[in-house]
């Protein structure tokens, strides 16, 4: 180890008498790797800015040390773990049951699908089948969800770029969602809601009044909010040509979900390895084949209205049957390990679990793709302005939750 | 289960296999000693009868005996999830290549079992801790690092208060420093 300037901060016998919140973008230790020590040098009119934990724009609490020229971003270095609450450590000491509520606030705009990743590893450990009525509703509940991530990240995403009514009007689409959502799983963000073996609840009557309500406009609320700004000249000149990547790069920095499909490789796990339900539903997967901001957003538009369609299949096919298949409290996985991944908005969510035979899980992994595209956003920065550092980071669409663990 | 792919993982990786490969569900699992990780992954990403493009994990796992690096991959030439276990990383002293020449995007992914396990990666340019501060001594995932309030496991089981904290056993001796007039813990049992 290096030389340690100041106490260990986990050393429970020191008292830290510091000041907080003050941020120097030089770390007060000397460089500990090679990659550190050339981003910490600065070259000829060259200047560190820091940004953040507190930046509105870093959609959460990221801290980025930009190494600048300027105006141009020369290089840049995110600073994690304001958020980090070591949830692979609580899943460890938590039964399976309780991982699921642990494993909610990852990506919290999109909890549905976090949960999803964690019960079906913990599916495939028990050999558990669960009830095709549950598949159906985790199918209907997690796209919708998928609509209402998409449309906060529209929001968000003109919000970054200066303009404030997209937000707005995306708001009261995904309020929309939320409060439907909370009438069928009890909660409006962390929803605690899918089950080992299924779901925690039937379909109810204000859910599906609300639904049915909500799809006969879905289709034009949608067109008009993305209206907004896929006409707007000023949006689409800025975005256009901003933070490209090609497919072989975007392959090998392990990009999945809509940032990899907007390079033009039609990968979704929904199709590439099926799970739930899906092989037997009708949906494109769009793809493009810019790879630049622009691209990423408009595939996003695409991917809610496939959505949509999948919503209203999920609504015609709907099995009569039980919701939960039938489980023991206590639950003892035979010893082995387990693999499972989801499409979140974002990409491959995925959970990975070693049982050792108790009511724990050994060893759980989550594998979180905001964490993923997050370290591109060097890559995709160079050269830009630090104006655009938002906008392509916002085009990412990481979620900070997630990132952090 | 894609039997073939099994065959031809055994045919191919003859020697290299360090066990049987196990297949369960919509997941096939091999096992390979740490030395081996940079030809095993080279050939399974660039051989054109296995194409793994994707890597879709790379996480790191502490047994209590030996550390594991696990790697996931995805192609389009199986249906199957491909597991590599590298096996049996000693855990005084993990070390095990780098994937970040096939893939940069394994370098965050090799940061985090770093920070978590102590798993130093050779050939990653930046290893270094990605959640924790940087000042932080100890390896939060490790099985010798128990929760404060961990009453199933430890050896307090359910005596220890929770807000009673100690050191974790990983913390080098020399590594701890104390401020002047610090509050003093009685010494671990």
């Amino acid at each position: 180890m290096t030389t340690t300037q100041r106490p260990s901060a986990d050393d429970p016998r020191i008292l830290l008498d510091q000041e907080a919140g003050v941020f120097e973008p030089i770390p007060p230790y000397p460089p500990r790797t090679e990659r550190e020590a050339e981003f910490y040098t600065l070259g000829d009119g060259e200047m560190f800015l820091n940004m953040g934990p507190q930046h509105p724009s870093t959609h959460g609490v990221l801290r980025v040390v930009l190494k600048i020229q300027g105006e141009n971003v020369v290089d840049l270095d995110p600073v994690l773990g304001y958020l980090h609450r070591g949830v692979e450590k609580l899943a460890e000491n938590a039964d399976y049951h309780q991982v699921i509520s642990q494993v909610d606030p990852l990506e919290y705009v999109s909890s549905l699908f976090n949960e999803w990743g964690a019960v079906l590893s913990f599916e495939k450990l028990l050999d558990v089948e669960v009830p095709r009525r549950a598949e159906y509703i985790r199918v209907l509940s997690a796209e919708l969800n998928r609509i209402a991530s998409h449309s906060l990240f529209l929001g968000w995403m003109a919000l970054d770029l200066g303009g404030l009514t997209p937000i707005l009007w995306s708001f009261i689409e995904r309020d929309e969602i939320v409060e439907m959502l909370a009438s069928l799983t009890g909660q409006r963000m962390l929803f605690n809601y899918f089950r080992i073996g299924g779901v925690n609840g039937d379909l109810n009557h204000d859910f599906m009044s609300r639904l049915g309500n909500w799809m006969s406009r879905a289709t034009e609320q949608i067109e008009a909010g993305q209206g907004l700004l896929n006409e707007n000249e000023i949006f689409v000149r800025r975005m256009r040509g901003l933070g490209p990547i090609d497919t072989a790069t975007a392959l090998r920095m392990c990009f999945t979900g809509p940032n990899l499909r907007a390079t033009g490789v039609p990968f979704d796990i929904r199709r590439a390895h099926p799970y739930s339900v899906y092989p037997e539903l009708d949906f494109d997967i769009p793809t493009r084949s810019e790879g630049d901001s622009l691209a990423r957003y408009l595939l996003r538009m695409e991917e809610v209205k496939q959505s949509l369609r999948i919503i209203d299949q999920c609504l015609h096919q709907m099995p009569d049957g039980p919701v939960i298949a039938k489980l023991p409290r206590l639950l003892r996985p035979r010893p082995g390990r387990a693999y499972a991944a989801v499409e979140s908005p974002r990409g491959q969510y995925a959970t990975y679990v070693v049982s050792d035979g108790t009511d724990q899980p050994f060893r759980m992994r989550i594998h979180d793709p905001s964490y993923i595209h997050l370290q591109s956003v060097g890559l995709l920065m160079k050269g830009n302005l630090i104006a655009d550092t938002m906008a392509i980071m916002a085009s990412l669409d990481p979620i900070m939750g997630g990132v952090d663990k | 289960m894609d039997r073939r792919f099994k065959a031809r993982l055994e045919a191919h990786f003859e020697d290299r296999l360090t066990g049987p490969v196990r297949q369960r569900h919509d997941e096939t699992e091999i096992r390979i000693r740490p030395g081996d990780v940079v030809p095993v992954m080279t050939e399974l990403h660039d051989n054109a009868d296995f194409r793994f493009e994707f890597l879709a994990d790379l996480c790191g796992v502490d047994t209590g005996e030996a550390m594991h690096v696990v790697y996931h991959l995805w192609s389009d030439t199986t249906p199957d999830w491909l597991r590599v276990i590298a096996d049996g990383l000693s855990r005084d002293d993990p070390r095990a290549p780098s994937l970040t020449f096939l893939w940069p995007g394994a370098e965050w992914m090799e940061r985090e079992a770093y920070d978590m396990f102590g798993i130093n990666f050779e050939g990653n340019r930046d290893v270094r801790r990605i959640y924790m501060p940087p000042e932080y001594t100890s390896f939060p995932l490790r099985k010798d690092f128990h929760l404060p309030d961990d009453a199933a496991r430890s050896p307090g089981a359910g005596s220890r208060h929770m807000e009673q904290a100690h050191l974790p056993t990983d913390t080098p001796s020399a590594t701890i420093r104390r401020l002047p007039g610090s509050r003093q813990l009685p010494a671990k049992p």
